[in-house]
């Protein structure tokens, strides 16, 4: 029985988006299976995080990009319902268009009018086929991917991680490099959990510590930071 | 890349002793928690980091463990752990009970304990802190993840004491947590400190008898984006507290901050002023900041002034209103609220409900503070609906006077009848009850 008045304490959504890069490429060497599998792997450790954090709502959104792009998980799923459909790959590398979408998601009226930095992650193996760059100027316009905390991960030696960047932002994060299964889990595990946790409800902070962001600090990744049950694929890309 | 130690892993130390490792409880930014067994005890392990289990950090939780805990509510550092073989280091301290909750379940009302449950456990806080900075220590560390509670007792432990240093050092260790930082160490201009401290401390109280952040009102509201600028201007650069009464600028907005709404009209004038000093001229000035001391003298008194409504919910008798003659309302069912019989002891005046229990605190001189032994309980009447008796369920026998000058004696198990003007000696202290 409630023995007091009031409800839980008051919080504000934080939009948590993936822009996966589907293109054929993303075939060789098992990374599609790896990016899914890494993605799956990383729910259980988000949805930890949320439930520790009191002053977060956390929601998850999917792009894919491959020839085009469309929404991959379009409706904004509370993570604590979330779960992953495997992505397929087929076509080019149309982050342009993915681009275009996002910018569809972040304007002033699909938001809400008080949120915390949404979150953007995009993954990708190669060089965009589409014109990205004014994809990238328009969303830029958008005052909340301005915001957002924008984080890029190179899979594989053929990613252009200087069109990633550009993603991310000159003053922002730098591009992860993932050259093996086991450090796209990492990554992945990383942004799913620490950079989640910075963006809604950052940790205890300390004395000198090294940090990254602008809007939004975020604890540089520890050599430590490690996945306890790494999958098991091998390959260098 | 793995764990430092396996579950069921059975490691030497350097001093040659034998520690099990029985499971991996957590990890966190500075290192990893397991649950051990070492010496036929069932203890705790934080195991740091190669880049956190710096000479510097032992050398600190060295001194933490020959300084020795503050009270028992601490999960103190007990010993340092060298393990052969290994290039980091760890410490030993008490396992923390899983019937313990912590504050972001009450926060997310995953537990919903009674008003007396979290004074109780504010109590203990203040309490804490106060024993804490008297060894001249600061906790630097305030967050919702770092305390525990009992959801029936109110009982709390202290974790994450591995940052407590001496007040006086300016260098080290962490910073704090934003939204429990004190304005001067947002903006730089300080390290933390035993003030800062208890600007913190007021934060955590305030969150949890109000289910909200004392800075949060319309200045909140229309932040769009809620990032670290606006954090540092929100929490260091324009401190105001939503009920600042010389300031309505940043009152809650209904809608989004419904909590503060409902619950500050509810505490009594004396909180809401130690509220109002910690939060106002306390967030300028940190001389001006409520010290532990007073927070848990009023946190008693608040404790002790509970009025239960016929409706069965906890409400508080505000005697500053009453000598205006106003009445509080029940905050659940909008009954009037009359004042209930009650124990005028020693300088408190405790409320007497149904059920209201008296401590070593209110009896005995050598447990002031102390809310563990029950020694007194109010209970029904065997024959009569509206009377109830004050039971002894101490070993020490009572005087009890009526207002007629009738005389007798309460040993252990047996009360007498809540009446207007008995007089009772409980031994070390004297009592007098007033009705109506």
């Amino acid at each position: 029985m409630k023995m007091r008045p009031g409800g839980e304490l008051a919080t504000r959504p934080l939009e948590f988006i993936w822009l996966a890069d589907c293109s054929i490429s993303m075939r060789t060497h098992g990374k599609i299976e790896a990016l899914n599998e890494a993605i799956r792997k990383s729910i259980p450790h988000m949805q930890e995080v949320a439930y520790e954090n009191p002053n977060a709502q956390v929601y998850i959104r999917s792009i894919k990009f491959s020839s085009g792009a469309s929404w991959h998980i379009e409706e904004r799923t509370p993570v604590e319902d979330f779960t992953w459909t495997d992505l397929d790959v087929q076509g080019v590398t149309d982050l342009g268009a993915a681009l275009r979408i996002l910018k569809g998601a972040l304007t002033v009226d699909q938001m809400s009018d008080r949120a915390l930095p949404p979150v953007i992650v995009l993954v990708s193996d190669g060089q965009p086929t589409d014109d990205y760059k004014e994809a990238l100027k328009e969303l830029m316009e958008e005052p909340w991917a301005v915001k957002a905390v924008k984080i890029a991960i190179a899979i594989g030696r053929s990613a252009n991680k200087r069109i990633l960047k550009e993603f991310c932002g000159e003053q922002g994060i730098d591009v992860l490099s993932a050259d093996n299964a086991e450090t796209l889990v990492q990554y992945i595990k990383w942004v799913s959990t620490v950079v989640l946790q910075a963006a809604s409800s950052p940790a205890s902070t300390a004395s000198g510590a090294q940090t990254m962001g602008i809007n939004v600090s975020i604890p540089i990744i520890d050599e430590d930071f490690e996945d306890i049950e790494t999958i098991s694929i091998e390959d260098v890309w | 890349m793995h764990r430092s130690f396996k579950d069921n892993q059975r490691v030497l130390t350097e001093s040659g002793k034998s520690l099990n490792i029985v499971k991996f409880l957590g990890a966190g930014g500075q290192g990893e928690v397991y649950e051990v067994l070492y010496e036929g005890r069932r203890l705790a392990l934080k195991w740091y980091f190669v880049q956190t289990g710096t000479d510097k950090q032992k050398s600190m939780i060295d001194k933490l463990i020959k300084s020795g805990k503050p009270d028992e509510r601490f999960l103190w550092p007990m010993a340092i752990v060298n393990v052969k073989g290994k290039k980091s280091f760890g410490y030993l301290m008490p396992l923390r009970p899983s019937q313990f909750s912590n504050i972001v379940d009450l926060m997310k009302r995953r537990v919903e304990p009674s008003f007396d449950a979290v004074i109780t456990a504010c109590v203990q806080l203040a309490d804490s802190f106060y024993k804490l900075h008297k060894m001249d220590l600061c906790y630097r560390d305030v967050s919702f993840g770092n305390f525990f509670f009992h959801a029936r007792t109110g009982d709390i432990l202290i974790c994450d004491n591995d940052n407590v240093t001496a007040s006086e050092i300016t260098t080290a260790g962490v910073l704090g947590t934003p939204r429990f930082m004190a304005p001067e160490v947002v903006l730089g201009k300080s390290k933390p400190n035993i003030s800062s401290d208890l600007f913190s401390l007021s934060i955590l109280i305030f969150y949890m008898l109000m289910m909200h952040h004392p800075l949060e009102g319309k200045m909140e509201k229309n932040i769009k984006c809620f990032d670290l600028p606006a954090m540092t201007k929100l929490y260091g650069e324009r401190p105001t507290f939503i009920y600042d009464p010389m300031n309505s600028s940043n009152r809650p907005v209904a809608g989004y901050h419904d909590n503060a709404i409902a619950f500050w009209p509810i505490y009594t004038e004396r909180i809401r002023q130690l509220f109002i000093q910690t939060f106002t001229k306390g967030a300028r000035m940190p001389s001006h900041r409520v010290s532990e001391k007073v927070w848990r003298d009023v946190l008693i008194e608040l404790k002790n002034s509970i009025t239960v409504c016929e409706c069965g919910m906890e409400n508080f008798y505000d005697i500053q209103k009453l000598k205006m003659n106003v009445h509080n309302r029940c905050w659940h069912c909008n009954r009037v609220l009359y004042p209930a019989s009650r124990l005028k002891i020693n300088n408190e005046v405790v409320i007497l409900n149904l059920n209201t229990k008296l401590y070593g605190h209110h009896l005995m001189k050598q447990e002031k503070y102390r809310f563990k032994k029950v020694l007194a309980e109010v209970v029904p009447h065997p024959k009569l609906a509206n009377y109830s008796g004050l039971k002894n369920l101490s070993h020490v026998p009572w005087r009890v006077t009526t207002k007629t000058g009738m005389q007798y004696s309460i040993d252990f198990g047996k009360s007498f009848t809540i009446e207007d003007g008995t007089k009772i000696e409980f031994g070390e202290v004297k009592g007098m009850i007033r009705k109506g």
